[in-house]
């Protein structure tokens, strides 16, 4: 007892001792946390440029930090002032702290901005910097690049660094024991699941316990091919087509192709336990993003393995989904502009495209200082996204995701329907039916679309 | 006891037993493991022992730091939490007036409100403070969470003290202060030890409010640099399980330490109804 | 006047210096920081400082428009079912293991450290191990169901919306069941031998000794369990997270009011990530009121028992 009291008090005293102490004591130098001051970041005095900098880069891309301390590093020795800080934050919690961080002033000098509504919406409040006099953004990267973090007027606000697409990948030594070829129809696809599936193994690792994988890697990888690429999915959004028309079932109705061959228990699968199926040699075939590339390839699997293009049915045209997916802006409340500028324009040149292609295979850089790729799989998908009638970012990103308040989510009411149609609960028709009820209760085109 | 009893008490006791350890076994076997290993043989001991997980987080991470900031953050709270919520419960029990119940209800409002809901004010409140970015943010945030919950189970414990301790202490003319020291806090000394480990589970697994506060290497605690490193590895198991186990094992091997007198705090000191 | 004062202070300014340290910090940084907070309900706006006065609108909207009434309801009718689980389920196994380790044997601190060892454990890590007992391909639990030969009762666990919750609600019992014990136990050990031993001589059963003398002996414990297992679990979060993401997957079937909240005033809606601060506080502060009304109730109740406050 008395022991217990004395080791209370003692510790009691180390606080005080601690307190009483003037500041923040030696146990944690106090680091100033970079750009906390609110002052507004006009080109008042920036650092004298040969004095060293220390940026730091936000990101949501935990998977990939080895890759991007190299890519820093080859940026650092180009310009020896200047460090950048790789920050990543897990992707669940990734908007909520640079959201922090921007409200708060203490957010990283340069982030990773997403697409469309989010990043706009960062814009529209003052979080990222305009990027209106860059110079080079518009000679580097092509245009339909730069819209996806532009303003409606061209107004743009980070420089797009990496495009994304989806495939099928697939277990090679599979595919021959079972005498299937890749399949160019999604009847062609089907009959090789359905051989798999006779063959006792899972033909496809795909799940929905985590949800989003379905709608964006699955269900949005066939879309294309089903409403005719970039120029159908424009009909949707003017109103000439309603979001429950054939192709839009058609889509639903693959869906509904896929279920007998999923993983049993697929309700309860999540995308790592997917990836797990395929690498592992349970499941043939995986209905996944580029870049997921590194994270096979870390796993090693067993056998040969490479992606085909999720095929279009019998007699239509092939579209791929190629989508925008991260390009990189400027804290507006930085200290170091200038510094930070430096390291966005180095992003539209052939150094970046050349570290970046090849350091985080999987992601294709977007300027048009593109170097030569040499993963092969990450080829492969350069040479289906090449072969394709045409290519497009993902169905419901433009436009669609900026619902208001107080309605149903469009990506939402996708994600339910897919959900829905696989486990039977709605038909093809049905779940058109209430994604068009979706979104014409905030979307005028659909609310008069033919 | 009985024969029966004893067969009772023992089957049912080990039961749980094994249901309350095999999930920790798990997590502890298969970090030794290489990844592959970990599917063809989830629960046995490792037939091909591997460190690469433990020595891979601990090259990436400064675990080192990471542990002493959360031990620094946890026992200086936990200190001020039992010092401060004892003195408040002492007073909130003893005092009979309309403001000390109003007070009490006031804290205990404090239970029912998730904390995140105020961050970004604390953020804010931390920057004007300039304590942004040192383990220093955390502590006073920890030690006004742990009042409300510290103070309901105090209050609760001295009301049940018996009177005459606390009269006869008066009568020879003792100081509240020195009743205080004397006799309240050593008979209160289980509901402390209960107070400190709601507390400090708490304390030490939060990662929110250093994901929010803390930037900084120097200043990370140990969950925010696991989980940031079980994102980084959450595809590579081996690393992601001896990830967990780094968060896991310290404060399990801690609590095996000090259970003893956990329990014995808890029941040695128990008021005999 | 000035008298009066003065005489008051002398009689309760020793309470006040008391309750002075606890009052400061606790009004600085929580209940500060959260009254400023509960204000956000009356705004609207994107991000976590929305600074259009709306007034009610946000409560408004909360019961009346179908979408987030829906959520609303769905959010409270779940946390109902979590916390009633974690009433039943929790408390009773732990006022059964309390009673088996108030006994004396062999081995008891053994268990008795056994436990509560799963509490001590952060929600990211038992989360995870979890998911990870549970998966459908490779989990423990299916696979031992299989080689018994019970295949048809590997359910996938957390993917079926009717089993969802009550798995995870069983997997944070399975946790925190060392609180009630340990909680109970106290209670237990504090019961002074004579009045059990007189008992045993009289000859009641173990079972009788306990439902007619232990038990009512134990209930301010039972009162202060049921309270911190209502404050605990209407706020659950960290473990639905872990096992079942913000949305409180499968489609919707495990979202608690606190995800409901994070997910509308933190994090927003994936993909988007636009939070809406305002709507959020709004959500919080009818939980908080919830909450309250339980508290204050039970508050009274126990008032009028004399038995703990």
């Amino acid at each position: 007892m008395k022991k217990t009291l004395f080791v209370v008090f003692m510790l009691m005293a180390l606080i005080l001792t601690a307190c009483g102490a003037p500041a923040p004591a030696e146990e944690a130098p106090a680091a100033e946390a970079p750009a906390a001051e609110e002052a507004p970041v006009a080109a008042e005095e920036e650092a004298p440029v040969a004095e060293a900098v220390k940026l730091t880069l936000g990101s949501w891309r935990v998977d990939d930090v080895d890759a991007w301390e190299a890519i820093l590093a080859a940026f650092n020795a180009e310009n020896p002032n200047i460090t950048v800080n790789f920050d990543p934050t897990n992707p669940p919690d990734y908007n909520a702290t640079l959201r922090t961080q921007l409200e708060t002033g203490t957010a990283p000098d340069l982030y990773f901005v997403r697409s469309f509504a989010t990043g706009l919406e960062l814009f529209e409040s003052g979080y990222v910097a305009s990027l209106a006099d860059i110079p080079g953004l518009a000679e580097n990267v092509p245009a339909g690049a730069i819209a996806p973090w532009a303003t409606a007027e061209g107004e743009a606000f980070a420089v797009p660094i990496a495009a994304v697409s989806h495939g099928v990948y697939y277990n090679q030594d599979l595919f021959e024991a079972n005498g299937i070829e890749i399949p160019q129809t999604w009847e062609a696809l089907l009959a090789a699941a359905q051989t798999l599936q006779d063959a006792g193994v899972t033909p496809f690792a795909n799940g929905t316990k985590d949800a989003w994988d379905i709608n964006e890697v699955v269900m949005m990888t066939i879309l294309p091919n089903n409403v005719g690429g970039l120029d159908g999915r424009m009909a949707y959004l003017n109103g000439e087509r309603c979001f429950n028309d054939a192709d839009v079932v058609a889509a639903y109705t693959q869906i509904q192709d896929l279920a007998p061959f999923l993983p049993d228990s697929y309700t309860a699968t999540d995308y790592y336990t997917s990836q797990q199926l395929f690498v592992q040699g349970q499941a043939a075939m995986m209905f996944d993003g580029s870049w997921s590339i590194s994270a096979f390839e870390k796993d090693a699997p067993e056998f040969n393995w490479s992606v085909f293009a999720a095929p279009a049915a019998e007699g239509q045209d092939q579209y791929i989904s190629f989508h925008m997916d991260a390009a990189i802006g400027m804290n507006p409340a930085t200290e170091n502009a200038e510094a930070a500028m430096t390291f966005l324009e180095w992003l539209e040149g052939e150094s970046f495209g050349e570290a970046f292609g090849n350091g985080v295979p999987g992601f294709f850089p977007v300027s048009n200082n593109v170097p030569t790729l040499t993963n092969p799989v990450a080829n492969a998908f350069l040479a289906f996204n090449g072969n394709a009638a045409g290519t497009d970012i993902r169905f419901v990103w433009e436009k669609l995701l900026a619902s208001p308040e107080g309605v149903v989510g469009t990506y939402g009411a996708m994600n339910d329907g897919v959900i829905a149609v696989l486990a039977g609960d709605q038909t093809p028709q049905e779940a058109a039916d209430s994604l068009q009820e979706a979104i014409a209760a905030w979307y005028e085109p659909a609310q008069s679309c033919k | 006891m009985s024969r029966t009893q004893k067969l009772f008490t023992y089957s049912a006791l080990s039961i749980w037993a094994f249901v309350a350890i095999f999930p920790i076994w798990t997590l502890i076997v298969n970090s030794f493991k290489p990844q592959k290993e970990i599917f063809s043989n989830p629960f046995g001991l490792p037939q091909n022992f591997t460190l690469e997980g433990y020595k891979a987080v601990w090259l990436k991470g400064n675990f080192g730091t990471y542990f002493l900031n959360t031990i620094y953050v946890t026992v200086i709270s936990l200190a001020l939490i039992i010092f401060f919520g004892s003195l408040a419960a002492y007073a909130l029990a003893k005092w009979n007036s309309k403001s000390s119940t109003a007070l009490y209800v006031f804290f205990i409002a404090g239970l029912m409100i998730p904390i995140r809901l105020g961050t970004i004010d604390l953020v804010r409140l931390m920057q004007f403070l300039n304590l942004q970015d040192t383990i220093w943010s955390l502590i006073p945030v920890y030690v006004a969470m742990g009042m409300p919950i510290s103070i309901f189970i105090l209050t609760a414990f001295v009301k049940n003290l018996p009177r005459e301790m606390f009269d006869a202490a008066k009568v020879d003319g003792a100081s509240e202060w020195r009743i205080y020291l004397q006799i309240v806090v050593p008979l209160l000394r289980p509901a402390i030890a209960t107070v400190a480990i709601f507390n400090m589970m708490k304390i030490w697994n939060d990662f929110w409010f250093p994901l929010v506060f803390i930037r900084a290497e120097e200043s990370r605690t140990v969950a925010l640099g696991v989980s940031l490193l079980f994102g980084q590895y959450r595809t590579d198991w081996t690393r992601a399980l001896s990830t967990l186990s780094l968060a896991a094992i310290p404060i399990l091997i801690l609590y095996i330490l000090l259970s003893r007198e956990f329990i014995k705090g808890l029941t040695a000191g128990a008021v005999k109804g | 006047m000035i008298e009066n004062f003065k005489k008051r202070f002398q009689k309760d300014g020793i309470w006040v210096l008391f309750l002075l340290p606890a009052l400061l910090i606790y009004l600085v940084f929580m209940a500060a920081p959260l009254l400023d907070s509960m204000r956000l309900s009356l705004y609207t706006g994107k991000g976590y400082t929305p600074t259009e006065f709306v007034g009610l609108q946000n409560y408004i909207d909360l019961f009346t428009n179908p979408v987030w009434r829906e959520r609303f309801l769905g959010a409270l009718k779940n946390t109902v079912i979590f916390f009633a689980i974690h009433m039943i389920v929790q408390n009773s196994l732990g006022l059964f293991f309390a009673n088996l380790l108030s006994q004396d044997f062999k081995g008891r601190n053994f268990f008795r450290t056994i436990i509560f060892a799963p509490a001590t454990l952060s929600v990211l890590v038992t989360g995870f191990l979890w998911t990870l007992i549970l998966n459908p391909h490779w989990g423990a639990i299916n696979q031992t169901l299989k080689a018994i030969g019970l295949d048809s009762w590997a359910k996938p666990w957390l993917g079926d919306e009717n089993l969802a919750l009550v798995t995870i609600s069983l997997a944070s019992v399975w946790q925190w069941v060392g609180m009630p014990t340990v909680l109970f136990l106290a209670g237990l050990l504090g019961i002074s031998d004579e009045i059990l031993e007189a008992a045993r001589v009289d000859g009641a059963s173990s079972w009788h000794i306990f439902w007619k003398i232990k038990f009512p002996l134990l209930k301010p414990v039972v009162g202060v369990v049921a309270i911190l297992t209502f404050v605990d679990n209407f706020n659950a979060f960290d473990v639905i997270y872990a096992m079942a993401g913000a949305k409180g997957e499968p489609g919707y079937s495990t979202d608690l009011l606190a995800t409901f909240f994070y997910r509308t005033g933190i994090a927003g809606e994936h993909p988007i990530g636009i939070p809406n601060m305002g709507m959020g506080a709004a959500i919080a502060t009818i939980t908080f009121v919830i909450l309250m009304t339980g508290v204050l109730i039970w508050l009274y109740s126990s008032r009028k028992n004399e038995d703990l406050v």
